[in-house]
């Protein structure tokens, strides 16, 4: 049983009837970064809040690294590739259309427990991308307006670092001091000393220092496998606890495929299968679409009807839109100078380059890129590759494990996409997830200029590392499974025939919706989004407490 | 996991180990990944998820198709090779839970120098953050470019 637009879910089953709740005020979809974020800052303003996630709570000490078989789990139930986990709150994707496999997880804190917490802001030029460089457009708001909200939500998700980056605006002192470098990183640090190259330690999500409750990091390497110390940020241990305090009810297992509308055109509520698979009917005032740059444009696709026949909200026709990604290219460094083994420490937060940031013609492109430098990992990841091909099998196995095992340091250069039409979210005509609710499906290719950009930056990066004193250096000039970050598909802009929501977030088409994760992205900028979309939900939210009193009940 | 999950015969575990000697050959005092008994651990974890499970089933019903057991080396790696060209996906699947195996053994463990057994609690020390390093960058003056309000 397949359910799209076309069909209505009582029909499909045949009439049975759905069960509805009592209504709510406002009704967010998904608890990940945004949706945490959103509900905290409503929270105490009055209105009744309900949040409908389809995944679960997950249990910070049952994380893969609390067992000695976490490689396995890394490569299987808790691999951050939706296709490869299979999870009963995953739905697949199609992405045999797209050159960068999208990434994503489905639980209380969505995928801020599977992040590595890198929290980088955007630039100011990161606004104003057409005004300045004559490509795509420039977003209606501006860094200062997201100021405050980047240093609101630095102080709630716990913000380690240190300010007066020189490639950055000034901000407030970090919250806590930098994560430690440790030798692999002032290696790296001192090669790019060498070249006369900007670096700066990474501002991270990750405490430093214990911090309001949540422990210290301790080292321990991959935290892009969920934190078994509460040390690095996700939202399900930093925004809903406060969230659930306030009077905010978030409802697991519940899998919506419908935000519901009336006569004209308003949101109604959302239906959705709960735990047990029965079909439930939500009303509510007001709808925050919170489920990523691939799980909003689905649902806002599958929630076609008369007033909305191209989707929800789509009079634009830009729904599922301008899909954008951070192509990122890897360029790995081996050494043999005997420091210590690199694989201790955060995998991905230790520091970062934006030498190469802000646009400069010269270099045959517009827009630029970040490095941020991950360190490796245990043995088992090591020898499948990682980032790279597999060690080799056979007989040239051990040297091959030998060289790469403890003694590499990665560069990653995430460089800004541009937004393009024909890279895009639909949904897929075939593919269903396990209620039969139909899959999204991505066509995403390369663009030329994006292809130049890795092409610089692993000409430049290989520099880096042969500065830092690598011996060899192996390269993967476009990693595939690098989907992390999902932007674009719901747009922001003040022209409704050129944007599918306004510079609060809400939908041009209906007045009662908001959309406030990646989807609404402009354009991409050169670093991770979850900052940037955590300041623009707290925005929405204050957005809301002050202009949207109608949308309360009481 | 929804496939089905075929249980290995003798035969095929003959292969198994064969194969697996091949792909992580002897090192040290360590003999090959087959003969240190880890297609056991194979055959378990391919158990649990189903892309390593149908890498499996491909790589023996493809190799034991050419009597692989009793090929000398080469001509195993020759066999091997030619799955590898001909299924790539498959045979990446497949090495990866082979290396999952290896190199989640506390033999190899201890040859290699990595700390067996849960990374948490035990984490890693390292030294604090000095603000030092940080001198020669402080010297740049700011270079994003900035924007009128």
């Amino acid at each position: 049983m397949r359910i799209s637009w076309s069909e209505r879910p009582d029909e499909a089953l045949g009439g049975n009837p759905q069960l509805t709740n009592a209504p709510v005020d406002i009704l967010i979809i998904g608890s990940g970064a945004s949706g945490g974020a959103v509900a905290w800052r409503l929270s105490d303003a009055g209105f009744s809040i309900l949040c409908l996630e389809q995944g679960g709570w997950q249990k910070p000490e049952e994380y893969s690294t609390a067992s000695a078989s976490w490689e396995f789990r890394a490569a299987s139930d808790f691999s951050f590739n939706p296709n490869v986990r299979g999870l009963p709150a995953d739905y697949p994707v199609n992405d045999s259309e797209s050159d960068i496999t999208p990434l994503m997880f489905n639980a209380v804190g969505g995928s801020t427990v599977h992040w590595t917490a890198h929290a980088p802001r955007f630039h100011p030029s990161d606004f104003r991308v057409k005004s300045l460089d004559g490509v795509a457009d420039d977003w209606p708001i501006s860094y200062a307006d997201l100021e405050p909200y980047y240093d609101l939500n630095d102080a709630w998700m716990g913000c380690s670092g240190i300010a007066g980056d020189p490639a950055n605006p000034p901000r407030l002192p970090r919250p806590m001091p930098p994560l430690p470098l440790g030798p692999d990183g002032e290696r790296l640090a001192r090669g790019f000393d060498r070249l006369g190259w900007h670096w700066w330690p990474s501002d991270s999500y990750i405490n430093s220092t214990d911090y309001r409750g949540r422990a210290a990091c301790n080292n321990c390497g991959p935290n892009g496998l969920g934190c078994v110390r509460r040390a690095k940020a996700s939202t399900d241990v930093t925004y809903w606890p406060a969230a659930i305090a306030n009077g905010v009810e978030l409802r697991t297992g519940a899998r919506v495929f419908e935000i519901t509308t009336g006569a004209d055109g308003r949101a109604t509520g959302a239906r959705y299968f709960d735990a047990d698979g029965t079909v439930q009917f939500q009303p509510a005032r007001a709808v925050i679409l919170a489920a990523n740059g691939i799980g909003t444009p689905r649902l806002m696709l599958l929630s076609a009807s008369a007033r909305h026949p191209h989707g929800l909200a789509n009079s634009s026709g830009l729904v599922g839109r301008n899909l954008m990604f951070h192509p990122c290219a890897i360029v790995t460094g081996f050494f043999d100078d005997g420091i210590a083994p690199t694989w201790q420490g955060p995998l991905g937060n230790i520091l970062l380059s934006q030498e190469f940031y802000e646009t400069d013609p010269s270099r045959g492109f517009v827009r630029g890129y970040t490095y941020q430098m991950n360190r490796s990992t245990g043995p088992a990841r090591t020898a499948a590759g990682f980032t790279l091909p597999p060690v080799r099998w056979g007989a040239a196995h051990h040297a091959d494990f030998a060289m790469r095992f403890g003694n590499s340091t990665l560069l990653a250069a995430h460089g800004e996409d541009l937004p393009e039409a024909h890279n895009r979210v639909e949904l897929d005509p075939v593919l269903t997830d396990s209620h039969g609710i139909a899959a999204p499906r991505i066509f995403y290719r390369l663009s030329e200029n994006s292809a130049r950009q890795m092409a610089h930056a692993v000409a430049n990066a290989e520099a880096v590392m042969r500065a830092a004193g690598a011996h060899s250096v192996m390269s993967t000039p476009l990693l595939r499974s690098a989907g992390w970050h999902l932007m674009g598909t719901a747009r922001m802009g003040d022209d409704p025939a050129r944007s599918v929501v306004d510079s609060n977030g809400r939908a041009h088409d209906v007045d009662n919706l908001y959309v406030v994760d990646g989807s609404a992205f402009v354009t991409g900028a050169a670093v991770n989004p979850t900052p940037t979309i955590q300041a623009m939900a707290l925005r929405v939210a204050d957005h809301i407490r002050t202009a949207r009193a109608d949308l309360k009940s009481r | 996991m929804t496939t089905a999950v075929r249980s290995l015969s003798e035969a095929d575990r003959t292969v198994l180990r064969a194969v697996m000697d091949r792909l992580v050959p002897p090192i040290d005092d360590l003999p090959g990944a087959g003969t240190m008994g880890l297609g056991t651990e194979v055959e378990a974890m391919t158990g649990q998820h189903s892309s390593f499970h149908l890498a499996l089933v491909g790589l023996l019903d493809s190799l034991a198709a050419k009597g692989f057991a009793t090929l000398p080396g080469p001509a195993q790696d020759d066999a091997i090779g030619a799955f590898e060209k001909a299924q790539p996906v498959m045979f990446d699947a497949l090495l990866e839970v082979v290396y999952l195996a290896y190199y989640g053994d506390e033999r190899v463990h201890r040859r290699i120098g990595w700390p067996t057994g849960a990374l948490q609690p035990r984490g890693f020390d390292l030294p604090p953050f000095d603000e030092a390093i940080l001198d020669k960058t402080r010297q740049r003056q700011p270079f994003w470019r900035p924007v009128e309000s």
